[in-house]
């Protein structure tokens, strides 16, 4: 099996492989210089920017669970002029596609951002954050409301050309017809998912483990519910979907494109280890073979489901 | 007042990029009954940590405790295999599974990470340590004596089960007292520090130890003019600047990126 078998076309976008760096868990992509190759991965989702540099939220922002960890940093950022200014001429000399993230507290805000970053002509592609659990205002209370989701996305898909992807939470209660919305509203594509909203408490000082109170969990705790999101929307709306929640090894990669989706993104496994997606990569294809496949793409939606699967039938 | 920016310019900055290297445990000693050294033999160089600089160590949680803990430098000989010394508290789990390693077994570092301590002001120097606050004063105190500059080295602990009295090729502290008394004086490590200075005259402090004692440490020079540069604790994701978890916010509300900016921080951008 050659290196061909894994290249991917993602909503238009000509990746090498199927295998991203998740947004906010890789910076700007500079600070990973030198650990890992990254002209080796399929691209990169860079931290999400917003029109003002934020600083975040109180401290401590993270903790350690069973499986993962939970984070509050609150969308702590640059800003998008010193993303344009001091990231994107660095960071697009390696070679591989670049998708800005992007996260604000009004519709406009997410549609300034979408054309300022598209006249860089630096990006592949563009990820609209609607689902951060971590700030007050234009997170994930966008990304729960069907409308509201649409309304950004519309904003978004005509102020620029570039392919828009719409990262979604597993917390919204009806996750299909969101993503149905977005899509209806002109997404390209999803991003599924964002962290789960969580929280620890220490049982000694009757305090929150984080100093924002609640969080965000990712990491191999939140797989499975990361899986069943791609499942439905793929179902549901039939779009390319960047797939990621908890993935730490090439097996993984492969359940996402069973479930549905196109590409991947690794996360907090890049804490575990820096070059773990490039590893990731190197591994892909046996996994491929194992699954009984030649290509990473002929595996995309192909789970096989049990004639007889049923839903608590009486 | 001393500048902060004049002491920040002579916060070393890291010449060279961190490494993800691997490391065989040569030597695993218990030093107290919550303590061990940990002697590693690296596989490969590392850009050599200057002290107060830290790696971030794969304890072999795998998927289940995916992060790595952060643990200061305490040693590095580059000659003739390059070794890394670390000394080691059990609190958690990472901590209890590097204790009980075994000679032969493997672990994963990266680093060196963030900024080390700064040049001393002035000639005399002391370095204030709580608890595993130790580590890193007894490098700098290594360095700074290799450089000949002179330096006293005061140690707290909350109990003899945390005492690391030294060792003859990593050095020893010039005091020890315990919270509790069951070793050494009894009081906490800057208990009577501002007479400690005027008697002395030290011109320079590096603290590293628990927040309350930082403070109490930077709030004592800040009265009696004297520098001080103090090594923070956070709990920390990649290391690397770039997930924004261990950032704490300092002096005037800024915030710290204690892996990056940090650990080594001068008094008065932390503590208002
Ligand atoms: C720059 C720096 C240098 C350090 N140097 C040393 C040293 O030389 N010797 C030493 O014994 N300890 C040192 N520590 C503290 C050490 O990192 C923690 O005790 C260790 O991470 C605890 O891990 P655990 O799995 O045993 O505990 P758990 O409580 O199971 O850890 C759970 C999570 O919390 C984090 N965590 C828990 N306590 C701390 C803490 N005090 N600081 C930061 N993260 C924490 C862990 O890293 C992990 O992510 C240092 C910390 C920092 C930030
Ligand atoms: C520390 C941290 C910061 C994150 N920052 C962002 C962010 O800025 N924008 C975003 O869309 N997602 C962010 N995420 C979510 C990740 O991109 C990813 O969707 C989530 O962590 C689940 O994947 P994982 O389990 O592989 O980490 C962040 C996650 C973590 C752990
Ligand atoms: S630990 Fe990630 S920025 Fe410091």
């Amino acid at each position: 099996m050659n290196e061909s078998s894994l290249m991917t076309n993602l909503a238009g976008i000509e990746l090498a492989n199927p295998v991203l760096l998740a947004s906010g868990t890789a910076g700007y992509g500079l600070e990973l210089d030198g650990l890992l190759d990254m002209s080796r991965l399929g691209g990169l989702i860079l931290k999400s920017v917003t029109i003002e540099p934020w600083a975040g939220n109180a401290e401590p922002r993270i903790w350690e669970t069973t499986g993962g960890m939970l984070n509050s940093i609150g969308l702590e950022n640059i800003g998008v002029e010193a993303l344009i200014e001091d990231v994107l001429p660095r960071i697009s000399e390696i070679g591989v596609p670049l998708m800005a993230s992007i996260a604000g507290d009004t519709v406009r805000a997410f549609a300034r951002l979408a054309s300022r970053l598209e006249s860089t002509g630096a990006l592949a592609a563009v990820e609209v954050n609607v689902s951060c659990p971590n700030v007050e205002r234009g997170g994930i209370q966008f990304g729960v409301d069907p409308n509201a989701t649409a309304a950004v996305t519309t904003s978004v898909r005509e102020n620029c050309t570039m392919p828009v992807f719409v990262k979604l939470s597993a917390a919204a209660s009806d996750l299909p017809g969101i993503a149905d919305a977005a899509s209806r509203a002109g997404a390209s594509g999803l991003s599924l998912i964002n962290t789960v909203p969580g929280m620890a408490i220490d049982p000694v000082s009757r305090s929150p483990r984080l100093g924002n109170v609640t969080g965000g969990l990712s990491g191999p705790a939140i797989k499975p519910i990361a899986l069943k999101a791609v499942y439905d929307c793929f179902r549901a709306t039939g779009l390319p979907i960047i797939g990621g929640g908890g993935i730490y090894d090439a097996g993984d990669v492969i359940e996402f494109l069973l479930a549905g989706a196109t590409a991947v993104s690794i996360g907090t496994a890049t804490f575990q280890d820096p070059a773990r997606a490039t590893k990731i990569v190197e591994e892909l294809p046996d996994a491929v073979t194992a699954a009984g496949a030649t290509t990473t793409a002929e595996l995309v939606g192909r789970l096989r489901t049990p004639r007889n699967a049923s839903k608590g039938k009486r | 007042m001393p500048s902060w920016r004049d002491h920040l310019q002579r916060l070393r900055v890291a010449e060279h990029g961190p490494a993800l290297v691997r490391a065989v445990v040569a030597r695993n000693e218990r030093v107290a009954a919550r303590v061990c050294v940990l002697d590693l033999r690296l596989e490969e160089d590392v850009p050599a940590p200057s002290a107060g600089q830290f790696f971030l160590v794969d304890c072999g949680g795998g998927r289940e405790h995916l992060l790595r803990r952060p643990l200061s430098v305490m040693g590095y000989d580059p000659a003739p295999q390059p070794a890394l010394i670390f000394l080691v508290e059990v609190v958690g789990w990472g901590t209890r599974r590097l204790c009980a390693m075994q000679p032969g077994e493997k672990v994963g570092l990266l680093g060196p990470l963030g900024r080390g301590f700064g040049a001393p002001a002035g000639r005399f120097s002391l370095l204030i340590a709580g608890g595993m606050g130790i580590a890193p004063l007894l490098f700098l105190s290594h360095e700074l004596k290799s450089r000949e500059q002179a330096c006293d080295l005061i140690a707290g602990f909350r109990d003899s089960g945390q005492v690391f009295g030294g060792r003859q090729d990593i050095g020893s502290p010039n005091g020890v007292c315990t919270e509790d008394g069951s070793m050494g004086g009894r009081g906490k490590v800057c208990d009577g520090l501002a007479g400690r200075l005027s008697e002395f005259g030290y011109t320079s402090v590096f603290a590293c130890g628990p927040g309350g004692m930082l403070e109490e440490t930077a709030r004592v020079c800040a009265a009696a003019g004297v520098p001080c540069q103090v090594s923070l604790d956070s709990r920390m994701a990649c290391g690397l600047g770039m997930c924004r978890g261990c950032v704490k916010q300092g002096a005037g509300g800024a915030n710290l990126c204690v892996c990056k900016d940090g650990p080594v921080f001068d008094s008065t951008q932390v503590f208002d």
